[in-house]
C-alpha cells in the first residue's frame, strides 16, 4: 500500500498543495460539509446545551471508565456476547484472526470502522489467507485502488467519479460510465454476492451502552445491518472509551453525531445490538463478540488535557472546518485520523517522535474548538503536545528560551531597540536572519530605510 | 496472550493513569447520581399534528409516506404496492430473499420529529425483509407515533432491558461517497413506504 507517513508530513504537505484536482474535490467537500453542519447545529434551539452535556456525559464515563467497563463488560455478557480484551493493535489482530479462523471462515464482509483502520485489521486477516471485503462504498472504493481513506466519514473524497469508474472497469469488469447511480448500483451487485457467502461480518462501534449492554451502529448505507444481520458471527471491535452510561444518553448523542458529520438531523439507520438472539427462530447471528482495545488509549487517561481526546465521537467535523486539512486532505497527515483531532490522537498513539511535525500543522485558530461537538479544546491539546514534543528536543527548550528572553530584552527596551533597528538596517545586505521555514514560501520584508519615531523626529 | 491478563493489564493501567490526574474514587458505585440527565429538546409540534410531522420529516429524506384509515384501505394499499411483484418472506432460504422485489413488515414505533420508523426484532421477523429487498413498506399504527428521539428511547427501554435487535429506519439507503453526489439505494432499500393506519 503506498500510504504516507507522517514523519515526512512537511513534504506530503507540500505535495498535496501542488494537486488541482485533490484541492478541487477538498474546497467542494469541506465547504458543503461545513454548511450543511451549521444548518443542522442551527436547527436546534438548544445545540450550546447539548454539546455541554455531551462533554459532562463522557467526562463521567472517562473519570470511571474501569467501573464503567465491569459493569458494561456484565451487562454485554449476560446478554450472550463474549468480550474479549486488546491491549494493542497485534492483540486484538490476533484475537480476531484466532475467532475467524476458528469459525473456518474463508470469506469476511467489514462495514466502515476507523478502529481497524488503527489497528491494520484487513491485512491480518488477509495474511491469515481469508477474503477481506470492505462494504461502505467509499472504503470499498479506496480498498480496490490499494489506498487509505483520507477522511474520517468521506473515505474517497480525494476522487473523482472518473477516476472511480476507470477503478470499476479494470477491477470489476464494468463498462465505462460516470453516472453516480450506475456506480453505486454495480458497487451493490458485486457486494451482495460477498455478503450472501460471508462467514464472518466485522464492524465498528458508535456508542456502548453500560446499563444495557448494548451496542450502537450509526450508518446511511445499509452496509452495517447487512454485515451485523447476515453472517452467523458478528465481531464488533470498539476503542474503551466508546461507552455511554444510560441509553437515554443517546438522545444527546445521537442529535449531535449526525448533525456534525453529514448535517442530518438523523443518518438513515441505527442499529442497536443487545447481545445475541434470544430464540432460535430469530434472525441474526448465532455469536456476537465485541473487542475491547485500548492501544495507547488508557495512557491519555493521565493529564486532563489528553484525556479530552477520548471525548471525541469521530464525527469529522473538525477536519472540515480546519484552514490546515481544508488545503491538504487526509493523507498528507499519514496517519490513520487526520485533520485536527488527528493531530492530536495520532502522536498519543504511535509515538510523539513518529509524529512530531504534527501538533505543529495548525494555525491554532480554534475553529475546530468551536464546532466539536463533545467540546474538545483541541488547540490546547496541540500546545500541550507541541510543549512536550519541544522538551524532547535536544537541548530541550533551551534555544527557544533564549531566543524569547534575547526578544522580550529588546522590545522592552526603547533605546536599545532603536538602536538593533539601525544595526539590522546595516547588516541585513550581509546577514540573513535563520528564518528559512518562514522565507521558502514567502518574501522576508527589508527594514524600513526610516521608522516612524526617527520620520517624527525629523519632521516635527 | 491470555485474556485474562490483557483484562486485567489494561484495568490496571486505566486505574494508574486516572491516579495521577483526578482524585479517583474507589468506593462510589453510584455514578449515575452525579450525571446530569439528558436535555429534552423543545418538542417541534406547535402546529402539525405528529402524524403530519412524521410526514413532512420523512418526506423530506426521500421516503413515502401514505395515511390510509380504515383496515380496507391499507389492505388496498399495500395490495397496490405489491401487486405483481415477489414479496420476501423471512422463512424462505437466502438465494430466494435475495431475489425478491418487495419486503412488507410492521413497525414497533416512530418518530415524529425526524421521521424515523422503528423495527424490533423480538416482536417480528423483520430484519432480513425490512432491508434486502429493494423495496420496503413498513405499516405503522398512528398511535405508536412518539414526538421525540427522547420519547422513543425511553419507550424502548424498560429497566435495563431492551430488545437484543432494534433498528432505527429514517428514509431509503443512501450514500454521497461518489463526488458528494447522492445516490439512493445503495445497500438497504432503494424506496422506502411507511404507511400510517389511523384506525387505531
Amino acid at each position: 500500500m503506498n500510504q504516507l507517513s507522517s514523519e515526512t508530513f512537511g513534504e506530503n504537505a507540500k505535495a498535496a498543495l501542488g494537486d488541482a484536482q485533490l484541492r478541487g474535490a477538498l474546497r467542494n467537500a469541506t465547504t458543503l460539509f461545513g454548511k450543511k453542519r451549521r444548518e443542522a447545529a442551527a436547527s436546534l434551539s438548544n445545540w450550546e446545551e447539548l454539546r455541554s452535556q455531551a462533554r459532562a456525559i463522557k467526562d463521567e464515563v472517562l473519570l470511571h471508565l474501569d467501573r464503567y467497563l465491569e459493569t458494561f463488560v456484565t451487562n454485554a455478557e449476560t446478554r450472550g456476547a463474549k468480550v474479549h480484551w486488546a491491549r494493542d493493535a497485534a492483540e486484538a489482530n490476533a484475537i480476531i484472526t484466532r475467532l475467524a479462523v476458528e469459525r473456518g471462515a474463508r470469506n469476511v464482509v467489514k462495514s466502515k470502522s476507523m478502529t481497524t483502520e488503527e489497528i491494520h485489521l484487513n491485512a491480518a486477516l488477509e495474511r491469515a489467507g481469508m477474503q477481506v471485503v470492505e462494504t461502505d462504498l467509499g472504503e470499498y472504493i479506496i480498498q480496490l485502488a490499494d489506498e487509505t481513506p483520507s477522511h474520517i466519514i468521506a473515505p474517497a473524497i480525494h476522487k473523482t467519479k472518473r477516476q472511480v469508474a476507470e477503478l470499476f472497469t479494470t477491477e470489476l469488469g464494468m463498462a465505462p460510465t460516470d453516472d453516480v447511480d450506475q456506480l453505486t448500483s454495480t458497487a451493490r451487485s458485486t457486494l451482495r454476492e460477498r455478503f450472501a457467502t460471508a462467514d464472518v461480518g466485522i464492524s465498528g462501534v458508535n456508542f456502548g451502552i453500560v446499563e444495557t449492554g448494548t451496542i450502537v451502529i450509526v450508518e446511511n448505507e445499509g452496509n452495517i445491518r447487512l454485515t451485523t444481520s447476515l453472517p452467523r458471527t458478528h465481531i464488533a471491535v470498539m476503542g474503551i472509551e466508546k461507552l455511554l452510561p444510560r441509553f437515554a444518553d443517546l438522545d444527546v448523542f445521537l442529535k449531535l453525531l449526525p448533525r456534525s458529520g453529514t448535517g442530518q438531523a438523523l443518518s438513515t439507520y441505527q442499529s442497536f445490538i443487545t447481545g445475541t438472539k434470544r430464540n432460535a427462530s430469530d434472525e441474526g447471528p448465532e455469536e456476537l463478540h465485541v473487542i475491547l482495545l485500548d492501544n495507547g488509549r488508557s495512557r491519555m487517561l493521565a493529564h486532563p488535557v489528553t484525556r479530552q481526546s477520548l471525548a471525541c465521537i469521530r464525527c469529522g467535523a473538525c477536519l472540515n472546518a480546519c484552514p490546515v486539512y481544508q488545503q491538504i486532505g487526509g493523507h498528507a497527515y499519514g496517519s490513520v485520523y487526520p485533520g485536527p483531532i488527528g493531530s492530536v490522537i495520532t502522536p498519543q498513539l504511535i509515538g510523539i517522535q513518529k509524529a512530531a511535525q504534527l501538533p505543529f500543522a495548525s494555525s491554532l485558530c480554534g475553529a475546530c474548538r468551536e464546532v466539536c461537538p463533545v467540546k474538545i479544546d483541541i488547540p490546547q491539546l496541540l500546545l500541550h503536545l507541541r510543549s512536550e514534543i519541544t522538551d524532547k528536543q535536544p537541548g530541550g527548550r533551551g534555544k527557544e528560551r533564549l531566543a524569547f528572553k534575547l526578544w522580550a530584552a529588546i522590545m522592552t527596551r526603547p533605546k536599545l531597540y532603536e538602536k538593533t533597528v539601525i544595526a539590522g538596517r546595516l547588516f541585513q545586505r550581509w546577514f540573513k536572519p535563520p528564518v528559512k521555514a518562514w522565507t521558502n514560501g514567502r518574501d522576508l520584508r527589508p527594514i524600513e530605510a526610516e521608522s516612524f519615531r526617527e520620520h517624527w523626529r525629523r519632521t516635527r | 496472550m491470555n485474556t485474562g491478563d490483557a483484562r486485567a493489564e489494561i484495568m490496571r493501567s486505566i486505574r494508574a493513569h486516572l491516579a495521577t490526574s483526578a482524585p479517583h474514587d474507589t468506593t462510589n458505585t453510584n455514578h449515575d447520581a452525579s450525571l446530569p440527565l439528558p436535555v429534552q429538546s423543545p418538542s417541534p409540534t406547535a402546529e402539525l399534528s405528529v402524524v403530519e410531522l412524521f410526514k413532512q420529516n420523512l418526506e423530506a429524506v426521500d421516503g413515502h409516506c401514505i395515511i390510509v384509515n380504515s383496515e380496507t384501505e391499507l389492505e388496498e394499499t399495500v395490495k397496490r404496492l405489491t401487486e405483481g411483484k415477489k414479496i420476501a418472506s423471512p422463512d424462505e432460504p437466502r438465494s430466494d430473499l435475495f431475489k425478491s422485489d418487495v419486503g412488507v413488515t410492521g413497525a414497533q414505533a416512530g418518530i415524529a420529529e425526524t421521521g424515523t420508523v422503528v423495527l424490533d426484532s423480538s416482536v417480528d421477523r423483520n430484519r432480513l425483509v425490512s432491508l434486502v429487498p429493494p423495496v420496503h413498506i413498513a405499516i405503522l399504527d398512528a398511535s405508536r407515533i412518539y414526538t421525540t428521539l427522547g420519547e422513543t428511547l425511553a419507550a424502548l427501554q424498560s429497566g435495563d432491558e431492551v430488545s437484543p435487535a432494534i433498528t432505527f429506519i429514517t428514509g431509503p439507503s443512501r450514500t454521497a461517497d461518489i463526488e458528494l453526489t447522492l445516490a439512493i439505494g445503495v445497500h438497504g432499500p432503494q424506496e422506502l413506504y411507511v404507511i400510517i393506519n389511523q384506525n387505531t
